[in-house]
């Protein structure tokens, strides 16, 4: 509780922080916030071109919306999971990259990748804004959702925010883990169904049946990815228009606060080693 | 003089010296549990304290420990044995311009550099006008900071933690850089800060200015507290240790 309290004393540091990354960001650039919708666009153009146009994958149109455009269920999953991988990158090295800060100013630690959530989370919320105006375009009755959406942003960005608080102290103990952690994102995003539907998994694990003579099956194994149901819970919110699967979103919860949860323990132990450790 | 700003008590610091400190997780298995480091003690039982109002110096020579007693003092080492207690607010002036974000102008730099110090923003608007005054670069304040000479970035640091307004206040060999005119507004600025009761605390190697601006010292050596008193006693002692030492 006492920690609780120190790090709500330094919200005002945390909220400076994290404007100046949003400020830092596109300085000296022309098209300065609109650099964060290139990227996540690229990326849209690179996976329909391959997905949809090559390997003619074919997400079930939006129940009840009846939106049938890749490229639009594509950006429902892919721009929550930028977010979070960035938050993960970003948060994960902010320690080391304000070390100077670290050795010579005493402040509460835990607002440097938790200003990282902010600034990212920043760009994230000017996507999805962007994102609503064109699934409102395409026909989709997006705006009664909203206020469901966001609270899954939030728990997502808790969710994050928990996984970086873990990692930007094991970063500073062991570099290798910014390496391992690039290349474990890269699996985790394809383990994650983004750019394909789970349906074509459903049918893979359908075929395979229970695994080792028990009744689990490849798809149970595959749901225990977190990020795939907070996946399902945005698609089920933006694409389709409907209430997400209450249990999803339960799950969702669970995940966000138990990270949360296990990183603050991490970070509050190591916090004060950290100066020495850098 | 009968109040107690600061108190060191019994304080003792160690770092982990690794041999081969390369921070991969392939050393740390093949280290196994055995890890391979030697116990390195930069303070031993270190205790003195240090009378509100006053300036206090801190000599000795290079390594002997007083940046870590100054780091253990602002929060950022905590002492593996022994305590700091101390009243009031305390910051520490360990590095000038440490947090400046080169892109940001001179004035978004105060407002971001005075939160992490610890001001609210409500402070550093009141102490706004104050802080470009005393830094000198009010042409500049809405130009980014890399565009700044090394002496204003300085200046300018300067100027935003000694605003920060503590009642003790830890500085480490900052004032060395800066001009001759800096450096006298600094001075000035230290002697401000006694009137008004609160404590300073200081490392330098120039003796002379101890001398002049402090009335009590400790003089630490590798890591043990040789001597601590009047400013005049212990520089002398230090001073005729070195010759002595010499000879020895
Ligand atoms: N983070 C650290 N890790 C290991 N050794 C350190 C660290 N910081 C300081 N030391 C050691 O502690 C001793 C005292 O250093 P320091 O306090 O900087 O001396 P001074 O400021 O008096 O010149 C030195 O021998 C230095 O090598
Ligand atoms: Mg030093």
């Amino acid at each position: 509780m006492r920690y609780m309290n120190e790090v709500l004393a330094s919200r005002e540091l945390l909220a400076n922080l994290t404007l100046r990354e949003i400020r830092g960001q596109y300085k000296r650039t022309i098209f300065g916030q609109l650099w964060s919708l290139v990227n996540p666009l690229a990326t849209m153009l690179v996976y329909t071109i391959v997905f949809a146009f090559i390997l003619r994958v074919t997400p079930p149109p939006g129940n009840p919306s009846g939106l049938n455009i890749f490229a639009v269920w594509l950006l429902c999953g892919l721009l929550p999971w930028a977010f979070f991988a960035n938050v993960v990158q970003q948060g994960m090295g902010s320690i080391i990259s304000n070390a100077g800060l670290v050795q010579k100013v005493y402040f509460s630690r835990i607002v440097l990748p938790l200003s990282k959530v902010g600034s990212v989370g920043y760009n994230w919320l000017f996507e999805m804004g962007v994102l609503v105006v064109v699934l409102a375009l395409c026909g989709s009755f997006v705006w009664p959702w909203i206020p469901i959406v966001i609270i899954v942003m939030v728990l997502l960005a808790i969710f994050a925010a928990g996984l970086s608080l873990m990692l930007s102290v094991a970063n500073v103990h062991f570099r290798d883990t910014q390496y391992f952690v690039s290349i474990l994102m890269q699996i985790w995003m394809y383990l994650t169904p983004i750019i394909y539907p789970i349906s074509l998994v459903e049918d893979q694990s359908k075929a395979h049946g229970g695994l080792f003579g028990t009744s689990i099956t490849i798809l149970d194994i595959y749901r225990l990815n977190p990020l795939e149901r907070f996946v399902a819970v945005f698609r089920q919110l933006l694409y389709d228009n409907t209430w997400p699967n209450p249990q999803d979103l339960l799950l969702c919860a669970i995940w966000a606060f138990a990270a949360l949860t296990i990183g603050l323990w991490v970070f509050r132990k190591s916090e004060k080693g950290l100066a020495e450790a850098l | 003089m009968s109040d107690i700003a600061v108190q060191v008590d019994h304080v003792s610091k160690k770092f982990r010296l690794y041999h081969e400190r390369n921070q991969s997780i392939k050393s740390a298995i093949m280290r196994g549990r055995r890890s391979v480091h030697e116990d390195f003690w930069a303070l031993k039982d270190v205790s003195f304290e240090v009378p509100t109002g006053s300036t206090f110096g801190l000599i000795g020579s290079n390594g002997s420990g007083k940046s870590t007693l100054l780091k253990c003092l602002a929060k950022i080492y905590y002492p593996e044995k022994g305590t700091i207690s101390y009243q009031g607010r305390i910051a520490a002036l360990l590095e000038v311009g440490s947090g400046f974000h080169p892109e940001l102008s001179g004035r978004e730099n105060v407002f971001l550099n005075g939160s992490i110090l610890g001001m609210s923003k409500k402070e550093v608007t009141g102490k706004f006008d104050e802080i470009v005054d005393f830094s000198g670069v009010e042409q500049f304040i809405d130009q980014p900071v890399k565009n700044y000479s090394s002496g204003m970035y300085v200046r300018l640091g300067f100027a935003i933690a000694i605003n920060v307004d503590p009642d003790v206040l830890v500085v480490d060999e900052v004032l060395s850089v800066g001009d001759a005119e800096f450096q006298e507004k600094c001075s000035q600025k230290f002697v401000d800060f006694k009137e008004a009761g609160k404590t300073v605390i200081l490392v330098s190697h120039s003796m002379e200015s101890v001398r002049e601006m402090c009335d009590h010292a400790a003089w630490l050596s590798h890591g043990e507290l040789i001597q601590v008193g009047k400013a005049d006693t212990t520089i002398a002692s230090y001073l005729e240790s070195l010759h002595g030492g010499a000879q020895l």
